[in-house]
């Protein structure tokens, strides 16, 4: 396998570069990780040149997006007694929010709590952009949003004009984030599902 | 100034005004006469006070939606972008007040509009996306004549102005039978509006909160929308997004012969498209051919919901009708329907549609329309729409596909028509309508004219 290259890039400067500039990152490093480093570099320099062409966007006004999956991470402070309110619905939803079902455009969601229950960090993956949905969040489920993020310093209200601003200050873009499908919204899987199992009931007729 | 009359949240009719009309624009409220002619005249101002004393001309001829029925001659409006507010000389910290999305312009948010490839600003024609459009005048009326009377009134007013200067003048005026360019009778779905004063027509829905439409108001989720400051300014006025398309009536024509053997197979395509045939008749209640007496009556061209269509076999989820206005299609998407819509002001202009034009070169006779959108939070609902209705089709369950007629299309772009037994794909949907140069602009209150004409320094 070692001899075969065929698909092997043309040795652009770029890529001496990149090379370069990770033996240097790589300099005050255990050797463990400098000798992990040399053996996988050719993958790396392959993932990286496919990295380029599929070229990561942003998602609205922050945050990154791959293909029409975005995401989305905020870290902010517990309000007062916010840590056991917030904990308290997430028990009894078993840890589970499903409810995010109704959005639809909702691939995930995390709710981590940090350092001793004074932080908190929610993050998830979603289609397209949030921002422009924050009018029907207001009108759709005010209730469930108020519920769980006035569980945070400072949250204006889902009805508030400052809630966009409150979302873009705690958010923190990810710096990595790998999806499998970025071509696949929720509603393209959940069609995907049904054609397969419309596919399977005509197999099972026709066997 | 008359202040905001008491408890509009618990008034839910249309029929009662509860908005101060005399103070609103007649342009916003009131549908334009049916047929129409009309102009826009586009005017960089180069001195604020010559641009001030245009205003303080102007204001007196302008129409209230009070008014505007007893308007004897032509209906005026007047609206303002975010550089000709600074032109004028609106104070810094008033000019901050402005949502981000029109203190950028409609030409910087090419991203959040989608506006790529041919509709790209910098495929534009002049003076759109300049900074050079800062006062838009547009006069409606009935009749030519009484037009020509407004306009040279205007003109006089203009002219005698050195500090002031016409980038554009562009006359438009309703096609033969009232249709688009493309051919079919357009405008019929407008959203009801709390305390109107208009009758709400069968089919409208329930009417939507007074604050989603004119600033100072509550809306839909209760509270006021942000408004520009300081509240003179702000309350009574509403945001326009001015949009110019070149209709390609070659191109449509080509790809109904493309796709239909006989006449009869290309207008239901043709009507596929849109979601109504020609005459305004909806696919749903008319599924099987046109029929012109429902397309003309108010009382039931719009008297339907999809609740008996919903696989779309009769008014396909993609076409423009159903993306416009899902009303109660089930949308893939958390959507609250009422928060994304417009009122639409459409204008024709050039030649008339014409069945017969195939070639190139028809692309290019100039026709089209000039559409004006407003709403109180315009610049959010016009990028939300290109975004999600226009130039997706996930929300809907039709993957990537666009909006046949205003969407920007791909090599290759597909229109799906969903049937018994199985659905077909039209191959090869072009960009029928181009985007020629677009403003956003604010539509002032009476009171805010006349505080920006007394504006010093």
């Amino acid at each position: 396998m070692a001899t075969q290259t065929p698909n092997k890039p043309k040795q652009d400067p770029s890529v001496e570069k990149v090379v370069n500039q990770l033996r240097e990152a790589f300099a005050d490093a255990p050797q463990m990780a400098k000798t992990g480093l040399e053996n996988a570099l050719p993958e790396l320099i392959a993932q990286a040149a496919e990295a380029q062409a599929s070229k990561t966007q942003t998602a609205g006004r922050i945050g990154i997006r791959q293909g029409t999956v975005s995401e989305l991470t905020v870290i902010a402070p517990f309000a007062p007694g916010g840590a056991k309110r917030l904990r308290t619905v997430l028990r009894l939803l078993n840890g589970n929010f499903s409810g995010g079902k109704k959005v639809g455009t909702l691939h995930d969601m995390r709710f981590v709590f940090l350092d001793n229950d004074t932080k908190f960090l929610f993050a998830t993956a979603y289609d397209g952009e949030w921002d422009p949905y924050i009018d029907d969040f207001a009108t759709k489920i005010p209730d469930e949003m108020d519920v769980i993020f006035s569980s945070f310093e400072g949250w204006p209200g889902i009805r508030s004009p400052a809630v966009k601003d409150w979302i873009v200050r705690h958010q923190i873009p990810a710096e990595g984030w790998y999806v499998a499908h970025p071509d696949l919204t929720v509603t393209e899987i959940q069609r995907m599902k049904s054609v397969d199992k419309a596919v399977e009931e005509l197999l099972d007729k026709v066997g | 100034m008359d202040t905001v009359t008491e408890s509009i949240g618990a008034n839910s009719s249309t029929r009662t005004p509860t908005l101060d009309l005399h103070e609103i624009q007649a342009t916003v409220l009131r549908p334009r006469p049916a047929p129409y002619v009309g102009t826009h005249v586009l005017i960089r101002v180069d001195e604020p006070q010559a641009g001030r004393e245009l205003l303080r001309r102007l204001t007196p001829h302008i129409d209230s939606a009070a008014g505007w029925w007893t308007a004897a001659n032509a209906w005026l409006s007047v609206a303002i972008s975010y550089s000709g507010l600074s032109a004028l000389g609106v104070p810094p910290e008033s000019l901050r007040s402005f949502p981000v999305a029109f203190r950028e312009g409609m030409a910087a948010r090419a991203e959040q509009l989608r506006d790529g490839g041919v509709n790209h600003p910098t495929n534009w024609e002049a003076p759109f996306g300049t900074g050079q459009v800062h006062i838009g005048v547009s006069a409606f009326s009935d009749s030519a004549e009484k037009m020509r009377r407004v306009l040279d009134n205007a003109r006089a007013q203009y002219e005698a102005l050195p500090g002031v200067k016409v980038v554009l003048i562009e006359p438009f005026g309703a096609q033969p039978g009232d249709l688009n360019p493309l051919g079919y009778k357009d405008g019929i779905d407008q959203p009801a509006i709390e305390g109107s004063g208009l009758e709400p027509l069968p089919g409208q829905g329930r009417p939507i909160k007074a604050g989603e439409f004119i600033l100072g108001y509550p809306g839909e989720a209760g509270v006021p929308l942000p408004m520009p400051q300081p509240d003179i300014l702000g309350r009574n006025g509403t945001y326009v997004g001015v949009r110019k398309y070149q209709s390609r009536v070659g191109a449509f024509n080509r790809f109904l012969r493309a796709h239909g053997s006989t006449e009869e197979e290309r207008e239901l395509i043709a009507a596929k498209l849109v979601g109504r045939w020609r005459s305004g008749a909806p696919l749903t209640l008319a599924p099987n051919a046109d029929d012109p007496a429902l397309g003309a009556d108010p009382q039931r061209n719009n008297d339907f919901d999809y609740s008996n269509d919903p696989r779309g076999h009769e008014a396909p989820f993609g076409c423009h009708l159903r993306r416009m206005n899902p009303r109660d299609t089930k949308l893939f998407r958390l959507t609250d329907v009422n928060q994304h819509r417009l009122i639409r002001r459409g204008t024709t202009f050039g030649a008339p549609y014409d069945p017969n034009a195939l070639s190139e070169e028809d692309d290019h006779v100039p026709r089209g329309a000039f559409f004006l959108f407003m709403s109180a939070k315009a610049m959010a609902t016009i990028e939300f729409l290109q975004e999600e209705w226009i130039n997706d089709g996930d929300f809907i369950g039709v993957g990537h596909e666009r909006d046949p007629i205003i969407g920007l299309q791909d090599d290759g772009a597909i229109f799906t028509i969903p049937r018994k037994p199985a659905r077909r794909h039209l191959v090869g949907i072009e960009t029928f309508n181009v985007l020629r140069g677009g403003e956003y602009m604010f539509i002032p209150s009476l009171s805010a004219l006349k505080w920006l004409a007394d504006l010093k320094g």
